[in-house]
């Protein structure tokens, strides 16, 4: 978690974020980002710059016919180089969300997109104060090293010679001399004090008229969040179905099987009780089946321990009833929906259950992280491998119990290990 | 159902009952299911654990009766529903006795479709009566009807505000229940602890305050019960 904010970025870093540097090295760190994301602007705006040739002689030759043709290739260059913008300001601070559907390449559609005009206009103003600012941003370090060095090696330089990276003044003495070099420390502290600024107007382009406008932004959040509710629902539904399918095909035929074989005895015992004991004996197992049926059921909807002890504790508690050595490593902070848990507990179990019974193996390792509102477990295993999901494990109605949770299910066993079972899903947060 | 049954002495021995197949995915319940029938010596000829299996089993043996149970593999949803159909189809006039852990009224509208003569739909812990679960069995290999009193309860439930049915007495609605499970005069005679003549004479009175021509078979009888208790639902909303 702490790791994400680490490389920390002029958009990112707030004021009350320690990264564990001393104070004093802090602005110096935001300047060198800050630099480096200018010079990266600068990239793009060089780019830019034939990009904006293309379209005004696409605009131009219009009339001609010539534009027309000319029309998909601008508007493809415009649209990859939006997208190339956006991944980089995406990188460097908060995600610039594309417009959805993409902008069209044909040339009429195009004209009445609003999308595609917002890019133009990006383009002509990073093409040209974007381009300004990331120039700057590249010659500044080259002016500081230059200038504060200066006195270094003023003398040996011809006469009549710029003495300044401006271009301005000569200099004859040493005095003159150290007057450059605080030149150059004016543009450390120009580097300093003024390049975060800088980079964030040189981006500021980029993130208003790159992302997808407001109302378009809200609508395509609502059909995510609709599509992951009807996914969310379905899961559950899926859910439900599973319990009502052990309850009816699994705990009440045990229950059959008792009143039959029951009515079974009592006939017999009509005709010949001395034969009874021996099919009350099975009605009775049929019955302690039903238990253990039962408390299956109700163990698969939700283990207890799951709610008492959270996943880490019980994951624990199954690494320490498995007969391989087990590593357990856990970091998922947070409790995720009861459903979800349940889900990757239930991995776990049956993937050490398959280690104990075919795997042969000497250790485990169970790693579970969360990571962009997905919970990840991962086990491993140094057995022989070679394990086939159809082969009677229950790998079958885990994989079914992932899929409804719309997750996804990888096993990695090849003849001679190791196997790797990875399976991910989504959080639901 | 609702009155005491009494076992009483069986003799067991060689199979002369009835030759059955049985199709049930859980094998617990499947032999259990053999073993009962066994002992009561009739003459269990197959038994299945899939609808496939059913089926080619049905032809192979050719069964007075085939006991199949609704949820099977791969779906686990009507599978025993659909065999029962497409038998009865292949074979017109098998008698089949359907299991299933719940009844549902649809299913039972799903499998009466091809009429009601030899089918039974039954709740699977029914088998427990055993004799009244024989009884069942012989009625449907007989040419009978043997419905869930529970499917029949469905029907009564919803079909409480048609205003003809109201008109019935509380003993002539037992009667009424009684006909659409299947059951013959004399053995509704003998779940009412009445006599044969005032059965006859609530069936007359009950078929007078219906409006429906009386039938004089009995799987006759219970279909015209049953599609008047379904069109009575259809009208009531």
């Amino acid at each position: 978690m702490v790791k994400g904010t680490a490389t920390m970025t002029p958009d990112r870093a707030g004021p009350g974020q320690d990264d564990g540097s001393p104070a004093a090295a802090r602005p110096l760190r935001a300047a060198t980002a800050a630099l480096s994301q200018l010079v990266g602007g600068l990239g793009t705006a060089l780019t830019a710059l034939p990009v904006l040739l293309l379209l005004a002689v696409t605009a131009l030759t219009a009339p001609a016919g010539i534009g027309l043709l000319l029309a998909p290739l601008a508007l493809r260059a415009l649209h990859a180089l939006a997208r190339r913008e956006r991944a980089r300001l995406t990188r460097v601070g908060s995600e610039v969300v594309p417009p959805h559907p993409p902008p069209p390449t044909r040339t009429r559609p195009a004209l009445a997109d609003p999308a595609t005009r917002r890019e133009v206009r990006w383009l002509l103003r990073h093409s040209t104060a974007g381009l300004l600012l990331g120039t700057t941003a590249l010659l500044l370090p080259v002016i500081a090293v230059r200038d504060t060095t200066f006195p270094l090696y003023w003398r040996l330089l011809p006469e009549n010679a710029t003495a300044t990276s401006i271009g301005l003044g000569q200099a004859h003495s040493w005095p003159q001399a150290l007057a450059v070099s605080l030149l150059g420390i004016g543009a450390i502290a120009v580097i300093v004090g003024l390049t975060p600024g800088m980079a964030r107007l040189q981006a500021r382009p980029g993130r208003a008229l790159l992302a997808a406008g407001p109302e378009e932004d809200l609508s395509r959040r609502v059909a995510e969040l609709t599509a992951t509710r009807a996914a969310a629902l379905d899961a559950h539904a899926t859910e439900l179905r599973r319990i009502e399918r052990a309850l009816h095909d699994g705990t009440q035929n045990r229950l059959v099987s008792v009143t039959v074989l029951l009515g079974a005895a009592r006939r017999q015992v009509a005709r010949d009780p001395s034969r009874a004991d021996e099919i009350l004996e099975r009605a009775q197992s049929a019955a302690e089946q039903a238990l253990a049926e039962l408390r299956t059921v109700a163990r698969g909807i939700l283990p207890p321990v799951l709610d008492d002890r959270g996943l880490e504790g019980a994951l624990t508690g199954l690494a320490a009833g498995s007969p391989v050595p087990c590593r357990i490593d856990v970091d998922a902070p947070g409790r995720r929906a009861a459903s979800v848990e349940a889900t990757a507990y239930f991995v776990v179990a049956e993937a050490l259950t398959n280690i104990a019974r075919h795997s042969g193996a000497d250790r485990a390792t169970v790693t579970v992280r969360n990571r962009g509102g997905r919970l990840r477990v991962r086990i491993d295993d140094d057995g022989r491998g070679g394990a086939d999901e159809g082969c009677g494990s229950g790998l079958t109605g885990i994989r079914r119990r992932v899929a409804a949770h719309d997750g996804t299910l990888r096993l990695t066993s090849p003849v001679g290990g190791p196997t790797t079972l990875e399976v991910d899903l989504p959080c639901g947060a | 159902m609702e009155h005491e049954e009494r076992p009483r002495p069986v003799p067991a021995g060689e199979p002369h009952g009835l030759r059955v197949v049985i199709a049930e995915d859980d094998p617990l319940l499947r032999e259990g299911l053999a073993l009962l029938l066994r002992a009561e010596s009739l003459d269990v000829a197959a038994t299945a654990g899939t609808a496939e299996e059913a089926l080619a089993a049905i032809e192979a043996h050719r069964p007075d009766v085939a006991i199949l149970d609704v949820r099977m593999p791969p779906t686990h949803t009507d599978e025993g529903i659909r065999a029962a159909v497409e038998a009865r189809r292949r074979r017109p006039g098998l008698a089949v006795l359907v299991l299933s852990a719940y009844v549902e009224q649809s299913f039972a509208t799903q499998l009466l479709t091809g009429g009601v003569g030899g089918l039974g739909y039954l709740l699977k812990e029914r088998v427990g009566r055993v004799e009244e679960f024989l009884d069942a069995l012989h009625r449907v290999a007989g040419g009978g009807t043997a419905i869930d009193p529970e499917v029949v309860a469905q029907l009564f439930t919803r079909t409480r505000q048609d205003t003809r049915l109201e008109r019935l007495s509380p003993r002539e609605d037992e009667v009424l229940a009684l006909m659409a499970e299947g059951l013959g005069n004399s053995a509704i005679a003998a779940r009412l602890f009445v006599t044969d003549g005032a059965v006859h004479k609530h069936i007359r009175s009950i078929f007078a305050k219906l409006d429906m021509s009386p039938a004089d078979q009995v799987d006759r009888r219970v279909a015209a019960v049953l599609h008047y208790l379904e069109d009575a639902r259809r009208r009531t909303p």
